[in-house]
């Protein structure tokens, strides 16, 4: 009995000295604006690059599956006027742990995955609008939401 | 066993179990600026009718053909888009003149409208919101025994307008 004693004292000590992993996000700019262009001579708009950074320790779980998602709110919207969100999409690098994708409202989609820790891991997002001379006039804007997750 | 050990175990059990990771969210507002902005093209430039007999051809039909004309808008939700057409003058030749009248036009296209040509702003096509619209307009010259002989010219002007 004794032992066994021993023994349980022991493998809770070497779980309790190993730090569960922590997970950070980071993005910049939290602004993304697409300036007003010509449809004829600018069929793309670009933004300014999003800066995606994230940092995943090594600690206990960290040895897991990881992603980082981006889901938008809803359509972007000015008033009543409205432009479908995916109307923009977004090319990132370095691929992997990026990916090329479209804004979407109603499911989340996969902007970087990947296995294991990431002591530091940079990427950048050009986000892009497709530009049309349908839309109306005005101001739109919209929250986009990035989530890094590990199941 | 005592109940120390049994603690012990549980815990170093809970211990060893993969943790679920926090989701970590961050957030980011995306701002578009659409600017209201129009273009309008109009080709050709110029047309021309080809003298001809009154009696035969009472009405003569501009050439090279059709005028094709092009709509592009971005408008204020809801807004209306408004394509009218005058006459500078009426059809001038030194000091002789002939009505801007003579001329009239069928459209075609969404949106346009036929008509005849004044020195005041006529209507050719309505449109709402923003958008790409074309059409065209074959023009018609109102032959007649009555003009008088010259070569006649006058300027159109198109414009485009939003409220």
């Amino acid at each position: 009995m004794k032992l066994l004693f021993r023994i349980g004292i022991v493998q809770m000590a070497l779980a309790a000295a190993t730090p569960a992993f922590c997970q950070v996000l980071q993005i910049q700019p939290q602004t993304i604006t697409f300036p007003s262009s010509d449809p004829d001579t600018v069929p793309v708009v670009a933004a300014a690059p999003v800066q995606v950074s994230f940092v995943r320790g090594s600690g206990r779980g960290g040895s897991g599956s990881w992603s980082i998602t981006v889901r938008a709110d809803g359509d972007l919207t000015a008033g009543p006027a409205q432009i479908p969100i995916a109307s923009i999409t977004w090319v990132a690098a370095p691929s992997p742990p990026f990916r090329d994708g479209t804004l979407s409202s109603t499911v989340a989609q996969t902007l970087a995955s990947g296995l294991g820790s990431e002591p530091n891991t940079r990427g950048s997002v050009t986000f892009r609008l497709a530009n049309s001379w349908n839309y109306s006039a005005g101001t739109y804007t919209q929250t986009i939401v990035f989530t890094l997750t590990s199941p | 066993m005592p109940a120390s050990l049994r603690i012990g175990w549980t815990v170093a059990a809970l211990l060893a179990l993969p943790l679920p990771a926090a989701a970590q969210s961050r957030t980011a507002t995306i701002s578009v600026v659409i600017a209201a902005t129009a273009r309008l093209s109009v080709s050709p430039a110029g047309i021309s009718f080809p003298d001809s007999d009154p009696t035969g051809v009472p009405l003569v039909a501009a050439l090279p053909g059709p005028v094709g004309i092009t709509v592009k808008a971005r408008a204020a939700h809801g807004a209306t888009l408004r394509l009218t057409l005058r006459a500078t003058d009426d059809l001038r030749s030194g000091v002789t003149t002939i009505p801007a009248g003579t001329l009239t036009w069928t459209a075609a296209g969404d949106g346009f409208a036929s008509g005849t040509l004044t020195v005041a702003d006529q209507t050719i096509g309505t449109w709402v919101g923003s958008g790409v619209r074309t059409g065209t307009q074959s023009f018609l010259f109102q032959n007649s025994w009555s003009h008088p002989v010259g070569t006649y010219t006058l300027s159109m002007q198109y414009t485009l307008s939003s409220p």
